[in-house]
């Protein structure tokens, strides 16, 4: 519902807003709903222009039809993969994220999501020189982690400092600010980033984690906290469609009565990501902490779910260890 | 894609009158007047001005908020620094002690030494910035009445002695003036509270406080579980109230340059026929602290685990509590073999 | 015999013929090719029952939660529907309206792949690209993000409907993506709620009738309420409001079956297929008693029947 405004399309002037108006026609649905010809005599308006108008309207307030060949042709030309840095996921990913896809990463506390997020941007800003918008809503960023991160890719400092540049980081903390900046993402902040931003065009957009902010709003007044989630949801999409962006989030786990690991924010999340991902911790045979994790494709429209991939968070540290991933597919009980 | 008007941060009730009035997208509140908005959807003044301030730092807001890895490089260089907890290992494992701007979690069983390390922390932050300290003020939120006033004046009182023996310059000697058991003491602003809606209420309040008290470089709940476990039978509504409960820490930590120090208990979770020691309050608090610390007995000696961070290796360090606080344990000076497969890199 | 009565109008009155065109009454020229438009019937005879396929202006819904194959079912049809007839297709247009802005083109073109190539053999080998971009050339794909939106591309549509005779389904995908939207919108009136996709449906009603086109649309389930545990028939129910009930004709409840080893252990950890995920789909009609079962399941080549 788009309130009708004077000046909104050619012949659309003061006085026929008014005349509108008083025929009960206030929103361009409204107009475009009206039999025309009756409106047109209401409106002492001739009937062509009103139809102009209608069509003007139309126009300005629907997206246009695409060939599916015309969308192909476009997919082939600009979809990129982006590496994540860790060959065992990228194996789970099919090379990678994707351009224009939502991807998510799901997994307790500790279990590595915020690793692999900033693994993902050193990885993008240094090895493809592409910039990366990075959404901080748990407070976990920390420029000294990614800056140890780079040392281990580079020794040149200058290529460190030039890669930092190209990671763009909003730190926020409630859906309404995340909302904001998505939004302002959306309204061209994103080309803006690309050219102050010590070049490369924004590639990667992560929202780490995307479930710290959603889950407060849940549950209370209902409709308006799944309202918000969707609106969440649908403006990453669309940012990752129409700027060509691989989008990233993660989000915190839940236990069914089962006692089932499963990726939290219910039913109505669980469509906008493209592909799902759960982490895990590997618990180890001795005492003390592993930082092995192991990383199961859950959802996927490339893939067959459950492979599960393991490998070490150490691996973005100093030294470049070999590929150490096993590929076991599990079978997993599904939910 | 336009905006929405249900997407701003607006009373629920305003937007749905916004709506049905025909104001669905941001963009069509743009060109409208306080005057015009409050009687074409029965608004009052008030909140039609609300509104249009909305639409309008929607409109320019989110710009401003960014910055690029490098500058927050250069200010966690420059301006963030830890708070010491006078345990050296423990300080080196977390980097420098607990950060300012972070969330830190303790958790462990009772005696174990949760409140005194809180209570160090507490003195600690006081200590002057010339003695590598971050030399500002203190809120102690305390929910168990375990804030001993005795124990913190001695462990005042061994802050300043330690302090004392360490001055070298003049600008020390100055300082030393003013860093006191009585100044420590007035430099803390305890509360007590109750019930979560006591505690809810005062961090409420916190931001405006913080405003007014730009000093104060640490903050301290001890503890979260206690005040939020009777409401063990409404676990939607808890985990609700606590993932926001969360989300105000982060952003006070970010926003006010303070390091946010909570404790947390323990509680038994029973899975098939093994129980397991995790700390208390679900599976979603977890994501709450950016830094989590476990603080746990192995026979006769405490240990400290930090077991969660983005940036420091999953490690483990023995500590003591003496008189004169938290301290390193001195018959084990040599560290722990630390587990080869720690969480990260150096 | 709406149309034809507007027609002998216009006629009488002698106003000009773009006139009709424009609005939505019919000129007998349209009429004659609306005769023609493709019925849908059998674009997948194992989902419905005998001789119970969706008629010309039938709403069909695929209704379920999450991974139980509702997106893989529609571009299988899909498929079906814009494939040239030699290679087993209908060869009809479809229109595609992403409102959840979940399109996967790069999934449709590999099961239309999967599919020229499986069913022309070495034949049309020469230029399968040539083909597929045939095949996607059928596809008109138009995005919308809210449902007030979804109203005006529907009118924006009917223009579609008017000048390309070949085209015989509407894709919505999925019917249900404003709900929550609508619902907070809406404020605590119901009826407010539902107002939007309301109208949606009595437009699409209208369309319907007017263009006889087949419409299959996705609805994904919900959990109602929030703090109750879910039982897994409260998925099943219906939450749209009546409106777009009324419209639907035949009901397709997707699930997810048990997942089926499909190879021996000794092929096992090969490259080749793993498992398959077995979907069942369970037929109901509103308005007539007939039910139907069956199952199909996805493999890299697309759904493959398992009926």
């Amino acid at each position: 519902m788009v309130v009708l405004r004077e000046g909104m399309c050619p012949g659309l002037d003061e006085d026929l807003v008014r005349d509108l108006r008083n025929a009960d026609i206030k929103t361009v649905e409204d107009l475009v709903s009206s039999d025309t010809e009756k409106l047109a005599q209401k409106c002492s308006v001739s009937y062509k222009a009103l139809l102009a108008i209608r069509r003007v309207l139309l126009a300005q307030h629907t997206a246009f039809p695409v060939s599916g060949a015309d969308l192909y042709e476009e997919l082939l030309s600009s979809t990129a993969i982006l590496s994540s840095g860790n060959p065992s996921l990228d194996k789970l990913l099919d090379s990678g994220f994707y351009t224009g896809e939502l991807t998510e990463l799901s997994g307790g506390p500790g279990s590595g999501k915020s690793q692999v997020c900033f693994a993902a941007s050193v990885h993008i800003s240094h090895h493809l020189k592409q910039s990366v918008v990075f959404v901080d809503t748990t407070g976990g960023l920390t420029a000294g982690r990614l800056l140890q991160m780079l040392e281990a890719e580079t020794g040149s400092r200058e290529e460190q400092m030039e890669a930092l540049q190209r990671i763009h980081v909003f730190r926020l903390f409630d859906v309404f600010s995340l909302l904001d900046c998505l939004y302002g993402l959306r309204a061209g902040i994103l080309q803006q980033a690309s050219v102050g931003g010590g070049g490369g065009s924004v590639k990667a957009v992560i929202v780490d984690s995307v479930s710290a902010v959603i889950a407060p709003v849940l549950g209370g007044k209902q409709n308006e906290g799944m309202s918000l989630m969707t609106q969440v949801g649908g403006v990453l999409k669309t940012i990752a469609k129409d700027f060509n962006i691989a989008a990233l989030v993660t989000n915190h786990v839940t236990r069914s009565l089962s006692g089932e690991v499963q990726p939290g924010l219910g039913m109505s999340w669980s469509h906008v990501p493209r592909t799902r991902i759960l982490l895990e911790r590997v618990e180890a045979a001795s005492a003390g902490c592993s930082s092995l994790r192991s990383a199961t494709l859950i959802k996927s429209s490339r893939q067959p779910c459950n492979i599960r991939v393991e490998f070490d968070l150490q691996r973005w540290s100093r030294s470049k260890r070999g590929s150490e991933e096993m590929r076991t597919p599990e079978e997993m009980d599904s939910a | 894609m336009q905006r929405p008007v249900s997407s701003l941060s607006l009373n629920p009730g305003v937007k749905v009158k916004l709506v049905s009035a025909g104001f669905q997208f941001t963009t069509d509140l743009l060109h409208v007047k306080p005057q015009q908005l409050s009687k074409e959807a029965a608004l009052n003044q008030q909140e039609a001005l609300e509104v249009l301030q909305a639409v309008r730092r929607a409109d320019e807001g989110a710009a401003s908020s960014s910055s690029t890895a490098l500058e927050l490089l250069q200010k966690e260089e420059e301006e963030l620094r830890s708070i010491v907890t006078f345990s050296s290992q423990l300080d080196a494992a977390l980097g420098g002690g607990a950060p300012v701007g972070r969330v830190t979690e303790v958790c462990g069983v009772p005696g174990v030494g949760k409140t005194q390390l809180c209570l160090q922390l507490a003195v600690d932050a006081q200590v002057p910035r010339c003695f590598g300290g971050v030399g500002g003020q203190v809120v102690y939120i305390d929910t168990e009445g375990s804030f001993l006033i005795q124990r913190v004046a001695d462990l005042a009182a061994a802050a300043v002695n330690h302090c004392s023996l360490l001055v070298e310059d003049q600008e020390q000697r100055v300082a030393m003036e003013t860093f006191t058991v009585e100044s420590i003491l007035s430099n803390m602003f305890v509360v007590r509270c109750h019930d979560y809606i006591e505690l809810l209420a005062e961090l409420h309040l916190m931001p405006g406080f913080l405003s007014d008290h730009p000093r104060v470089r640490l903050l301290v709940i001890d503890s979260v579980a206690s005040p939020f476990r009777p409401l063990f039978d409404e676990l939607l509504q808890r985990t609700r109230l606590l993932s926001g409960f969360a989300q105000q820490l982060l952003s006070m930590a970010t926003s006010h340059d303070i390091a946010v120090v909570i404790t947390n208990q323990m509680t038994t979770r029973v899975q098939g026929a093994q129980s397991q020691l995790v700390p208390a309050l679900g599976d979603s608090w977890g994501h709450a602290a950016t830094i989590r610390l476990l603080l746990q007995w192995e026979g006769p000696q405490r240990l400290a685990i930090i077991v969660k961070s983005p940036c420091h290796r999953v490690s483990t360090v023995r500590y003591t509590i003496t008189s004169e606080g938290f301290r390193d344990a001195e018959q084990w000076s040599e560290p722990l073999s630390q587990s080869e497969t720690g969480k990260q890199g150096v | 015999e709406r149309g034809r009565e507007t027609v002998r109008c216009d006629c009488v009155t002698g106003e000009g013929s773009w006139r009709s065109l424009t609005s939505s009454s019919l000129s007998p020229q349209l009429f004659a090719r609306l005769e023609a438009r493709r019925c849908l019937k059998d674009i997948e005879p194992r989902l419905f029952p005998a001789h119970g396929g969706p008629e010309h202006g039938d709403v069909v819904e695929l209704h379920g939660p999450e991974g139980t194959g509702k997106t893989e079912l529609l571009y299988h049809l899909l498929c079906r529907c814009v494939m040239p007839t030699a290679a087993g297709g209908l060869e009809v247009e479809v229109i595609f309206v992403d409102t959840d802005y979940s399109l996967d083109m790069l999934r449709l073109v590999s099961i239309l792949d999967r599919r020229l190539t499986h069913s022309s053999g070495a034949a049309s080998a020469a230029a399968p690209e040539l083909a597929l971009r045939s095949c996607l050339s059928r596809l008109l794909v138009v995005h919308c993000s809210s449902s007030s939106q979804l109203v005006l591309t529907l009118h924006l549509l009917e223009t579609s409907f008017l000048s390309r005779p070949g085209l015989a389904l509407l894709l919505i995908d999925s019917i249900s993506a404003f709900y929550w939207l609508d619902r907070s919108e809406g404020g605590g009136s119901t009826t407010k709620q539902e107002e939007k996709l309301s109208k949606c449906s009595l437009l699409l009603a209208r369309l319907l009738r007017d263009y006889r086109i087949t419409v299959f649309a996705t609805c994904h389930a919900i959990r109602r309420n929030f703090a109750g545990l879910p039982a897994s028939s409260d998925f099943a129910r219906p939450h749209l409001c009546r409106s777009w009930q009324r419209l639907v004709k035949h009901r397709l409840l997707c699930s997810r079956e048990q997942t089926v080893d499909s190879m021996s252990d000794s092929v096992k950890g090969d490259k080749g297929e793993r498992r398959r995920q077995v979907f069942g789909v369970q037929y109901t009609s509103p308005s007539l008693p007939s039910q139907r079962s069956s199952s199909f399941y996805v493999s890299d080549g697309g759904v493959q029947s398992e009926f």
